[in-house]
């Protein structure tokens, strides 16, 4: 991109760029789109240019989250599986359905369980509202594990990128807590029963355990208190906590360049002498240093971290190419949460009883793995040294693998050690979910299910 | 050192936004801390010598269970410590049979084998005139995994359904 981005047109310039009034009278259409109130929303001619393309992506508040052109690899489903866009559709459709289930919902352990019955019941389309946010809600935790996997994979947590790995993994820990919180409301056996489970895990972390487990349900057990803060929590605080993480996570991505290069060391340095690089980066560094590039908004000095620069312009105009795409992309996500919502009910047993633990209750999925291991090994370990010991070393991973090498014969020891950690927690999970009945007996699930989602 | 006004409101500001940070996560301990709503009273139990040797009883108003074992009550919480099921009294097996993780107790509230750190937790027990009163505020922590003072041997089949 080293041409100089076009700027904003002047009033003048823009009746140029207007297409040559074709001959005859002008469809309403036309005259609509000349009119003044429709230029004063849209400021730019809809050209089918470069140019206008452009104008369109800097005039255009939306578009701001996407750079103006993409590398053309981005455009490939298999260059990220759209793992990331397709987990913030899904937080869209979860937000637009957890409203209409805010309507009609009262958080009160009284009125909570009735209110779920009247709507499944007595309101429109009430329980097709309530499958489609709870499938979106497992979707999504599974999308944003994906999402992880894949990033790491592709090594996509180097430089530049480190703080964005880190990011990321506060987006994951916030969409558990989402999930986690969510499955109380329904105030049935289900929900009381893997919450109870679920924050007792709490009660293992040395020291504060019991302490953050009280703080978090607020008294000895779960109650009316604990209800209140977990809707609160699921519907206010970690909505806006996700918001500002997720926003500040997209503009890295569009800041980093939306891309990393395969097969380079470092994110961006294929082009910049790989075999130097292998042995130190700070050639790349070296290079564009004390670099400056002109800008819409005028000369700013380029970010050296997040520099990039290709002799071959590769890019494309994300307005259509990359829009279009996502386009797509959201409206399967949205067809397919449709379906699961259309043809799986959520499930909601009888009301909240703490006198009586159904056969066998199990923490919600995703942390059922976890409950797999407590009951092979020892609490401290199996239920903190080793979760926290594989959280804290996810989250600060770029700073602990210090490899600057993104292809995989590279970096041998960081995939095979996370391939085995990925395994162990996939296993733990299959075997808690699927093959455990009453009594934590092990079972066969083709003989008798004790899933419940 | 000389403290001319820049360096003072220099500081002056981060002292006073540290302030603010301090206060505002006290004002959100006082407000989100626990509170004792369960916080124990006394239920007074009966006379103890209805209670027969090797039977549980559920006392619904302090969730908890009062066993006879071998001639001494215990008081015992229902609450499994180790993930917080309630243990309900297996009859056939005269033991305590979590549903949740196979956690299994005798009927003193050891433990016997399952992923549990510790014996079931209890209350103190008291007799006041000729009736039994437990205290739900004095929790006892339950007894280790190691300690064997009651009989652990099942007396017929296990509860459980089987796999």
């Amino acid at each position: 991109m080293t041409e100089l981005l076009p700027s904003e047109p002047d009033a003048e310039e823009r009746d140029a760029l207007q297409p040559a009034a074709t001959p005859g009278p002008r469809s309403r259409r036309d005259r609509i789109r000349q009119g003044e109130a429709w230029r004063s929303v849209f400021r730019h001619p809809n050209l089918d240019t470069p140019r206008g393309r452009a104008l369109q992506s800097f005039s255009n508040v939306f578009l701001h989250v996407y750079p103006v052109k993409v590398p053309a690899r981005v455009l490939r489903m298999r260059y990220s599986f759209r793992l990331g866009f397709i987990a913030t559709v899904l937080f869209s459709i979860l937000v637009s359905t957890g409203v209409y289930l805010m309507f009609f919902y009262t958080p009160s352990v009284t009125s909570a369980y009735g209110d779920m019955q009247k709507l499944r019941t007595g309101v429109g389309f009430g329980q097709l509202m309530r499958n489609v946010h709870r499938w979106s809600a497992h979707l999504m935790v599974l999308v944003v594990v994906l999402h992880l996997i894949r990033v790491f994979y592709a090594g996509a947590y180097k430089r530049p990128r480190q703080f964005n790995w880190v990011l990321g993994m506060g987006l994951f820990a916030i969409t558990l807590g989402f999930s986690f919180t969510g499955y109380l409301l329904p105030w049935d056996q289900l929900s009381y029963w893997a919450v109870t489970v679920g924050t007792n895990l709490v009660n293992y972390v040395p020291f504060i355990g019991t302490l953050l487990r009280d703080l978090l349900i607020g008294g000895e057990q779960i109650g009316q208190i604990t209800l209140l803060r977990f809707y609160a929590l699921h519907v206010a605080v970690l909505p806006v906590a996700l918001c500002v993480l997720l926003m500040v996570h997209i503009w890295r991505v569009r800041k980093d360049g939306f891309a990393v290069h395969r097969g380079g060391v470092g994110a961006f340095a294929a082009t910049d002498a790989p075999a130097n690089a292998t042995s130190s980066p700070e050639p790349v560094m070296a290079l564009t240093k004390d670099h400056t590039r002109s800008r819409l908004l005028g000369v700013v000095d380029r970010e050296v971290e997040t520099a990039e620069e290709r002799p071959v312009d590769d890019t494309v105009f994300t307005w259509p190419h990359m829009l279009v795409r996502h386009v797509v992309v959201a409206l399967g996500t949205a067809a397919v949460v449709i379906a699961l919502g259309v043809a799986f009910a959520a499930p909601l047993r009888g009301v909240a009883n703490p006198d009586s633990t159904p056969e066998p209750a199990k923490a919600p999925w995703y942390f059922v793995g976890l409950q797999e291991m407590l009951s092979h090994f020892d609490p401290l370990v199996a239920g903190i040294l080793l979760p926290a010991g594989v959280l804290l070393v996810l989250t600060f991973l770029p700073y602990i693998d210090r490899n600057p090498a993104t292809e995989a014969r590279n970096r041998k020891v960081a995939i095979v050690a996370f391939s085995i950690i990925l395994i162990i927690a996939v296993v733990a999970t299959v075997v808690g979910l699927a093959f455990r009945g009453p009594g934590w007996k092990f079972i066969t699930p083709w003989n008798h299910s004790y899933i419940e989602m | 050192m000389v403290i001319n006004r820049r360096y003072f409101l220099r500081r002056a500001w981060k002292a006073c936004t540290a302030f603010l940070g301090g206060a505002a996560v006290w004002t959100s301990w006082e407000m989100l801390k626990a509170r004792d709503v369960a916080a124990g009273g006394k239920i007074t139990l009966g006379n103890p010598v209805d209670y027969k040797d090797g039977t549980a009883t559920y006392v619904r108003e302090g969730r908890l269970w009062v066993v006879n074992a071998g001639g001494h009550l215990r008081a015992l919480s229902q609450k499994c410590p180790h993930l917080g099921c309630r243990v309900p009294f297996c009859d056939s097996s005269g033991r305590f049979e979590c549903p949740c993780h196979g956690s299994v107790f005798n009927i003193g509230g050891e433990y016997i084998q399952g992923p549990t750190p510790r014996g079931m937790d209890g209350y103190a027990l008291s007799v006041e005139g000729d009736a039994l009163v437990v205290d739900t505020g004095s929790v006892i922590t339950g007894p280790e995994n190691s300690v064997q003072n009651f009989d652990s041997t099942a007396k017929g089949p296990s509860c459980a359904a089987g796999g």
